[in-house]
């Protein structure tokens, strides 16, 4: 590292370290250091600014420091609030949250969808800032890269009170981040959360509701997105092994399944479905043609996406997925399979099913594998809802974009 | 005859604005009476709305007196002709004053609304002892707090770009 890296580097530390550093200093008004700003304590920090700022009295309770302590005292009833993240580890937090650095998108559209403030949100990763459709809030916010290739110097002159960092996937360069934003400026709050796995994703909303002070809209959401899982987790219950819908999922690469390890085949079997290939060792193997001929799936699905760039919420082409899945049709010896004669190939788009949307996706699955049984699941207007009702963008999807086909 | 573009602007501008900024003031003061006798005790009341958490920083005219406030002791604070109260939940907030043997002014106000984050002017009230107009030596002022002359509401912005922008227009036909 040259001079100039080295001077840099120690300008970014002073300018990040103390912008963060009263993140930790406890609750404004909190004079006894009791941890608990009482009705009085506010009161009388409210009087103490007002006197300050309007009338010639000496107090040195800044605009900030009043309007954090106001939220503290109308969100977590004047005591701080313990956040356990997804990694297991506790953070005190003593003032609200007001400028955000997410390293995930998953993340990013969980806090939109409990209604958190996006101007407070100061920078994104690249993938959430090349959603203009969905994200379109975020095409002004700066870019801080993704997990593999950061941005810290970006992170570091943004002076976040908190960044968000995935859990339990990249879990050594999350880690790294985590431990280059701690060390260089221990203000900055760093939180682990997946928002894209349906073991953990009704307690991570409600544990990110309660760090940004929306208890009753995290409440209103995991109810919502619960009422979709349980009635396909009910729905699936009940099926004999003998009975179950045997799947070929493939991914975005012909003739690349998923095996146990993949989110995709969790969701698979969420709704019912049979994997043939989930015993593989690789999340994503590579399978023989003929195996899976000799399998004679019941049901095909056919992953769009990033690495198959068609459909999505960036255009409304039905083409585009109707081409994909005419070519799966006509791959040799494909006639012939369960899946094809009964007219059960289907595509679908990993953004309803591969992050925090994937409940949506796996409504689809269910209805796909078994129409009688999920005749009253209605997955589109779940789409509708969540992105009307929670994710407040103005989308329809009767003439936006392409999630499924047929 | 046609208005230049960017006086349409302008009046455009304000039409949106003014009456959004005279709206969204949260605090609403009424007086039991603006004509108060010499030395009477009259009452002021301040309406709250949609504000949960916040402050309110009233300004008395030159003699008039604060005196009381059905508010707790710790959430009022007087400091000259300034009365200060801490907003907490509170629809109504009701306090009184004494008037002068003589003398008329305004009573102004500030609010702002903590949770919210957002701040404002309390429209001014008249008041003058015996219905006399005399104006006092010096009236309280109406303080702006530091903060918020340094970044000014969007409302002030805008009109002084407005202003401005009238300004140069007239400047022009000359």
């Amino acid at each position: 590292m040259n001079q100039r890296c080295l001077l840099a580097l120690a300008l970014l530390l002073i300018v990040a370290v103390p912008a963060s550093a009263s993140a930790m200093d406890g609750t404004p008004g909190d004079v006894d250091g009791d941890r608990v700003l009482t009705s009085a304590e506010y009161a009388s920090a409210a009087l103490t600014y007002l006197d300050a700022a309007y009338m010639g009295g000496a107090g040195d309770l800044t605009r900030t420091d009043i309007r954090d302590a106001a939220w503290v005292s109308a969100h977590w009833d004047g005591r701080p609030c313990e956040i356990t993240d997804s990694s297991g580890r506790t953070t005190t937090l003593y003032r609200p949250l007001r400028r955000v650095v997410t390293f995930s998108g998953e993340s990013l559209e969980t806090l939109r969808s409990l209604g958190f403030d996006m101007e407070k949100v100061v920078a994104v990763d690249k993938y959430s800032h090349g959603k203009k459709t969905f994200f379109p809030e975020c095409q002004g916010k700066a870019n801080v890269g993704s997990i593999w290739s950061p941005d810290m110097e970006q992170v570091l002159i943004l002076r976040p009170d908190a960044v968000f960092l995935y859990a339990t996937i990249s879990t050594a360069t999350c880690d790294d981040i985590q431990k280059r934003l701690e060390a260089s400026s221990p203000g900055i709050r760093v939180f682990r959360f997946d928002c894209f796995k349906p073991a953990t994703y009704p307690g991570e909303i409600r544990t990110i509701a309660s760090a940004v002070g929306q208890k009753e809209r995290g409440e209103e959401f995991a109810a919502f997105y619960e009422s979709t899982m349980n009635r396909i987790r009910d729905g699936a219950a009940g099926i004999p092994d003998d009975e179950r819908v045997r799947v070929y999922f493939e991914y975005w690469f012909d003739y690349t399944t998923v095996a146990a390890g993949a989110g995709y085949n969790e969701k698979t079997r969420l709704a019912g479905g049979v994997n043939p290939f989930a015993t593989g060792t690789a999340e994503y193997p590579v399978v023989d043609p003929e195996a899976i001929i000799v399998t004679d799936p019941e049901v095909v699905v056919k992953l769009a996406g990033q690495g198959l760039a068609v459909g999505g919420y960036a255009g409304h082409d039905i083409a585009a997925l109707d081409a994909t899945r005419a070519g799966m049709l006509g791959r040799p010896g494909w006639s012939g399979i369960s899946a094809v004669k009964d007219d059960r190939v289907y595509v679908i788009h990993s953004d309803i099913l591969g992050g925090a949307q994937h409940f949506i996706g796996t409504a689809y699955l269910a209805k796909w594998f078994y129409p009688d049984r999920f005749a009253d699941l209605d997955p589109h207007a779940v789409h509708q809802r969540y992105l009307s009702e929670f994710q407040g963008i103005d989308f329809d999807l009767a003439s936006e974009g392409t999630f499924v086909y047929p | 005859m046609s208005l230049p573009a960017n006086r349409l602007l302008c009046i455009a501008l304000l039409l949106m604005v003014v009456p959004a900024a005279a709206c969204a003031s949260p605090v609403t003061r009424s007086l039991s009476t603006a004509e108060p006798a010499a030395g009477e005790v009259f009452t002021v009341s301040l309406s709250i709305e949609g504000m949960t958490l916040g402050g309110v920083v009233e300004t008395l005219p030159a003699g008039y007196a604060f005196v009381a406030t059905d508010l707790a002791d710790d959430r009022a604070l007087a400091r000259g002709q300034q009365v200060a109260f801490a907003v907490m939940n509170d629809s109504r907030i009701t306090y009184q004053v004494r008037a002068p043997a003589s003398g008329s002014g305004d009573i102004t106000g500030r609010w702002e609304d903590f949770l919210g984050e957002s701040d404002g002017q309390v429209a001014a009230s008249h008041v003058a002892a015996d219905g006399i107009e005399a104006p006092v030596e010096s009236g309280g002022g109406d303080p702006v707090p530091p903060a918020a002359q340094e970044t000014g509401s969007p409302f002030a912005v805008l009109a002084a770009v407005a202003a401005l922008l009238l300004a140069s227009g007239r400047g022009g036909r000359r």
